[in-house]
């Protein structure tokens, strides 16, 4: 029994690591320009398919390489053209345009690549489990909570080295005075936004390897993804980490006992967390 | 004086358009079927426009109460009473219920956090439906179930097989709804809901409770929107869980936004157009959803206030 | 009778103290100007009283009841009325709807879906007498964000009076107004304090508009009280200078 458990709370710590990763990109975007990008699940699906088209060309480690900056550049278009016009205006009308935005991705990939899965080429050895008594750590698992680790990692020294960084972070506390500071408020958007979709690119390629590669994977993440920002907390980085890492576990537990309430779980611990702390367990007063 | 009489004169050519439909909708290439459609979808979106255009908070998540509704209504006909009626009031109670209790979760929120949390009770619901196979069939959803004709005693409305007497069916609880929520919408009940999206800061401090007010316009687009749902499933003779997926809350929005959300029938012409749309779109490609999408951001870029707010906007000016 | 009394109210926002200590006696009928040089916490003193921000210390006692930690609808219920430094009012909506809301509020109509048709020409007429007392009817059914500053202010303030208030709280009423608003919103709180018997607490920077209406001042600086006394008193207080001509300096 306990290593039924020890499995599944490990495993719902790489699930959850997982949910953090996506839910960082859209609370990196959330965070600084009020944009709930519905899209998200989309960008990461893109990001699955652009690794699953250039593995032939330059193998599993070039696409996990490339991929994820060639879907930060579609976000960096993306955002230009659609969605800043929407800035000044009611959060409703950005909300819908990526809404829209989400259906064209889906739809579009399944024009494309067809509607089931398509096979995704990891290379053998990383698919062998690490031993035989702990069968369910495969070299893959591992090395997706390795990579989100050193995303997370990369994250951080971004936003507190980099001038960059530093700008998101001004930025997502009070934008106004950063303008008035010189700062080009449009580029850091833009960037910004370019980085939560690195991000979900990067989850992508991961998730590809890991559940296989379908247009909908993306719709399927985005609400777990959503959920870690509410219970993790609005307005903070280290909230969605937490919030992921929370919900994949409890996921995981609660697959043991209840095995049908698996999904149900997260939004019944979404609910407590709204009912007693509204903001969220690390989010800040008077985000909303 | 003369906004009024255009008001009115406007309100009159509606309702005569809505009750002839079966007549002039075959002219131009429709069928009464399309008709019933537009009806349901119009009445989703004009319950929860009271949220959006009234009360001014950005609900995406009202497919859940029109789904519950819906299935409210399939399942009591299907597992309990063979009848219409006791089905619409099971999917009614069931979907203002949910919304009632929900609601309390989520009044403290504003803006697109409040937007993300409907969302996420939305996909609440739709899990539960898709993963209770037992109860609701999963993904298969309830079928083999047939709305019942309706015995008044004297006189037998058999709405099953008369496609056009369906129509009026749901045209007289379409009628009904909207003279319930225009009645409250001009209440002082009704007013206060228009401080709370002008200025929620001043209703506060004119004494307007805005956090129970919320609640209450909550509750009552959950019931509209699970009347619609209702009618849907009664419509469809099946329901599954897509009546309870986000993609239908999105549409309900668009509708509103796409007719005026700031006018009363904005939802109807939005919901018109919306509906007639993807009806004929579908019809000539599988990629219909590409264009839905494209067509969301066309709208919001394009058209944010709406068919109605332009027109309104030109009168005016 | 003592209609307000703020008893050593404090309010901190992390290290930083906004209000410090300060303690406030309103009479019944009084106009009490509250003034201090920038920065000083007046507004945030104002949040206090009005509930839109809890003390950190301190109570506020209205009407002889404990309201430190009403919510700000209830104080309303309860007879406080406010205006805001930034106009607030429904720009949408014509000065009528603008008008008739609190009117409906006050009388207890906020949850009603009816209203009798006597009730209702009772709602029109006051709707109707207010207008008039600041000279908005022509303007009834024009959009109040589409009016000018000085009107916006004078529907905010109708719109506070609507509520039939034992006591009103302005802040900067005159703000950003040329010298002919301000002599008209001055006439205007006059007119209320005198005719309609209101309590008016008034933080103002206008030492004309303070100097004309106020029977008693209060100076706060940096959060606390500086001094507290008549015109002529305070106008004679050496502290209230150099607070103003310190801060100019």
């Amino acid at each position: 029994m306990t290593q039924l458990i020890l499995f599944n709370v490990i495993n719902g710590l790489i699930v959850g690591a997982f949910y953090a990763l996506m839910a960082l990109g859209l609370s990196l975007i959330l965070n600084l320009s009020g944009v709930i990008n519905f899209a998200h699940g989309g960008f990461l699906a893109i990001g699955g398919y652009i690794a699953y088209v250039l593995i032939p060309f330059i193998g599993f480690w070039g696409a996990l390489l490339i991929a994820p900056f060639l879907t930060a550049a579609i976000g960096l278009i993306v955002e230009r053209i659609m969605i800043r016009p929407l800035y000044g205006r009611d959060p409703l009308y950005s909300l819908l345009l990526t809404f829209g935005l989400a259906y064209i991705f889906e739809d579009g990939t399944r024009f494309i690549f067809g509607a089931t899965s398509v096979p995704y080429q990891v290379p053998n050895w990383l698919m062998q489990p690490l031993s035989t008594d702990y069968f369910f750590l495969t070299g893959y698992r591992m090395f997706m909570m390795i990579l989100v680790a050193a995303a997370v990692i990369g994250l951080y020294l971004i936003l507190t080295r980099t001038r960059l960084g530093m700008r998101i972070r001004a930025g997502t506390l009070d934008l106004e005075t950063v303008s008035v500071l010189g700062v080009n408020v449009r580029v850091l958007r833009n960037l910004n936004f370019g980085l939560g979709i690195y991000l979900a690119g990067l989850a992508g390629v991961l998730a590809a390897g890991m559940l296989g590669l379908s247009p909908t994977i993306g719709t399927s993440l985005i609400m777990p993804s959503f959920v870690t920002i509410i219970v993790g907390g609005l307005g903070s980085l280290p909230g969605t980490l937490l919030g992921g890492l929370l919900i994949g576990v409890a996921s995981g537990v609660t697959t043991v006992f209840f095995p049908s309430a698996t999904e149900a779980v997260i939004y019944v611990l979404m609910g407590i967390v709204l009912l007693v702390r509204p903001r969220g367990l690390l989010g800040e007063e008077g985000r909303f | 004086m003369g906004q009024v009489n255009q008001k009115q004169a406007a309100n009159v050519a509606i309702w005569l358009l809505l009750l002839t439909a079966p007549v002039w909708m075959g002219w131009i290439g429709g069928y009464t079927e399309l008709g019933s459609r537009v009806l349901v979808n119009a009445l989703a979106a004009m319950g929860l426009n009271i949220l959006l255009g009234y009360t001014g908070v950005l609900s995406f998540g009202q497919a859940a109460y029109f789904g519950l509704g819906a299935y409210g209504t399939a399942m009591t006909i299907k597992y309990l009473v063979p009848s219409t009626m006791v089905g619409m009031v099971v999917g009614v109670l069931i979907g203002t219920a949910a919304a009632a209790l929900i609601g309390p979760l989520i009044v403290r929120l504003r803006g697109v956090y409040f937007a993300m949390v409907t969302i996420a009770f939305g996909q609440v619901f739709y899990f539960i439906t898709f993963r209770w196979y037992t109860v609701t069939g999963g993904d298969d959803g309830v079928n083999n179930w047939y709305r019942q004709p309706i015995d008044l005693g004297f006189v037998k409305l058999d709405i099953l097989h008369s496609g056009v007497l369906f129509y009026y069916f749901i045209l007289f609880f379409f009628a009904i709804s909207l003279l319930l929520m225009a009645f409250v919408l001009r209440s002082p009940f009704g007013r206060t809901l228009l401080a709370i999206r002008e200025n929620e800061r001043r209703a506060r401090f004119l004494g307007i409770p805005v956090e129970r007010h919320i609640w209450l316009s909550f509750v009552i687009s959950g019931f509209f929107c699970s009347i619609a749902g209702t009618l849907y499933a009664l419509l469809n003779n099946f329901v599954d869980p897509r009546s309870l997926y986000w993609g239908l809350s999105g549409n309900f929005v668009i509708m509103a936004v796409l007719g005026g959300m700031r006018s009363f029938w904005g939802p109807l012409v939005g919901a018109v157009i919306f509906v007639v749309l993807q009806d004929y779109v579908s019809s000539m490609t599988e990629n219909w959803e590409s264009f839905i999408g494209l067509f969301f951001v066309l709208v919001v870029l394009f058209f944010p206030r709406g068919v109605l707010g332009i027109i309104r906007r030109r009168v005016t000016s | 009778m003592t209609l307000l009394k703020v008893e050593n109210a404090s309010r901190h926002f992390g290290s930083l103290v906004a209000v410090d200590k300060v303690s406030l006696n309103v009479e019944e009928g009084e106009l009490r100007a509250i003034i201090g040089p920038n920065g000083a916490g007046k507004t945030t003193f104002f949040n206090l009283i009005s509930g839109l921000v809890t003390p950190t210390a301190g109570k506020i006692i209205f009407k002889g009841e404990d309201v430190t930690h009403l919510l700000p609808a209830r104080r309303v219920w309860r007879g406080m009325a406010r205006t805001f430094q930034i106009t607030e009012i429904f720009p949408e909506l014509t000065v009528r709807e603008n008008l008739r809301i609190p009117v409906e509020s006050a009388a207890g109509f906020r949850l009603s879906a009816w209203m009798s048709r006597a009730a209702d020409e009772e709602v029109q007429a006051r709707v109707a007498e207010l207008m008039q007392m600041c000279a908005l009817d022509d303007k009834a059914d024009r959009l109040v964000g589409e009016l000018s500053h000085g009107d916006q202010r004078a529907t905010e303030i109708m719109m506070a009076l609507a509520l039939k208030p034992s006591l009103l709280l302005l802040d900067e009423p005159t703000a950003g107004m040329g010298d002919q608003e301000t002599y008209d919103i001055t006439r205007l709180i006059r007119k209320l304090h005198k005719d309609q018997k209101l309590t008016i607490v008034l933080v103002e920077h206008d030492m004309r508009v303070v100097f004309h209406l106020a029977d008693r001042i209060m100076v706060l600086a940096e959060g606390a009280m500086l001094a507290e006394g008549t015109p002529d008193e305070i106008a004679k207080n050496e502290l209230v200078q150099a607070a103003y001509l310190g801060k100019a300096a």
